[in-house]
């Protein structure tokens, strides 16, 4: 711009920025009422910043929020601790489960003990 | 930041992923608008959106919950959208085919029931132009001027996301704005 002050640009980011007093936006505003090229130019300024501002905010629907849940990764011991504080009982019968199943498993274990005894016996004949 | 909020938190960092859903209701729009102002396509833009909700889901652990929430989510997206521009750079061919005017609609975005066809007609248009300048100017202006315009935070806010003092913002800014003036003047020239 040929509007040789630069103060007067400076000034105009400052109001712009909202951080102009009130004196400082006076001594603008005044010299825009005298000077075409300043006053061009904050117009258009505040007309660009004014179309930026007025940009639409498109609303996302549910389905993103859900996808985005879809794609977290899986709640682990948390959810254990949630949910059993939630269900205590089917959380007791849980944990007494497991020694339960230690014991069927135990108890498997062991058959196949005596078969694969069975088995290094039998091959043990036949060598 | 509210204690409803803080309270989700703690349940986020506990692994609650229901108190997760509820934040990601409070900022999705933000977070978006984010994204699309700054890669300039609807698509891509919720693309980069669900990343961000769920590295911040993944890294809930490295929140500082002194500062704001939304200050930490909105600088998750602001980098994804500034490193997914960098990466597009590499591929600039396809972007150079279509101008701006790819997918600005999409499924997971909602109508807006109060608009007459010709008003959104004619908001399209413009909207289309402005997002177009938007796409010129170089990437850490535009996140400055993203930041500032779209989502309306103070130049603190914008310095913390950013992570550059003030006196930084309000430069990029000016210089964003002062950008984007020359080329809405030199563009249309139709101030309808
Ligand atoms: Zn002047």
């Amino acid at each position: 711009m040929s509007c040789t002050n630069k103060k007067y640009l400076s000034l105009m980011n400052k109001v712009l920025d909202e951080e102009a007093t009130e004196r400082e936006k006076h001594e603008l505003y005044e010299h825009l009422d005298s000077c075409n090229e300043c006053r061009v130019h904050f117009n258009e300024l505040t007309y660009s910043t004014e179309l930026l501002r007025r940009l639409a905010h498109p609303q996302l629907s549910a389905a993103f929020t859900k996808s985005v849940l879809d794609q977290l990764p899986a709640e682990k011991r948390h959810v254990i601790l949630r949910w059993g504080s939630r269900h205590p009982v089917l959380t007791a019968v849980a944990i007494c489960a497991v020694p339960m199943s230690l014991v069927v498993i135990g108890a498997r274990h062991q058959t196949r003990d005596k078969n694969d005894y069975v088995l290094v016996n039998v091959s043990g004949d036949q060598t | 930041m509210d204690q409803q909020e803080k309270r989700l938190i703690k349940k986020v960092k506990k692994g609650d992923q229901q108190a997760f859903a509820e934040l990601v209701e409070r900022y999705k729009n933000s977070v978006f608008a984010i994204c699309l102002r700054m890669v300039g396509n609807a698509q891509e833009a919720e693309d980069l959106s669900q990343e961000a909700f769920i590295r911040a889901y993944n890294h809930i652990d490295q929140y500082d919950h002194e500062r704001k929430f939304s200050t930490w989510l909105f600088r998750i997206a602001t980098n994804l959208s500034i490193d997914f521009l960098r990466r597009r750079k590499s591929n600039i061919s396809l972007d150079a085919v279509v101008p701006g005017t790819e997918g600005l609609s999409l499924n997971a975005m909602l109508p807006d029931q109060t608009e007459q066809p010709e008003e959104l007609a004619v908001r399209k248009e413009t909207e289309e132009m402005v997002q177009n300048e938007i796409k010129k100017l170089p990437e850490k202006y535009r996140s400055a001027v993203v930041l500032k315009y779209i989502e309306d935070l103070s130049l603190k806010e914008i310095s913390e996301i950013m992570d550059i003092p003030v006196g930084t913002v309000k430069t990029r800014i000016h210089r964003g704005r002062e950008m984007l003036r020359k080329m809405m003047m030199a563009g249309g020239g139709d101030r309808a």
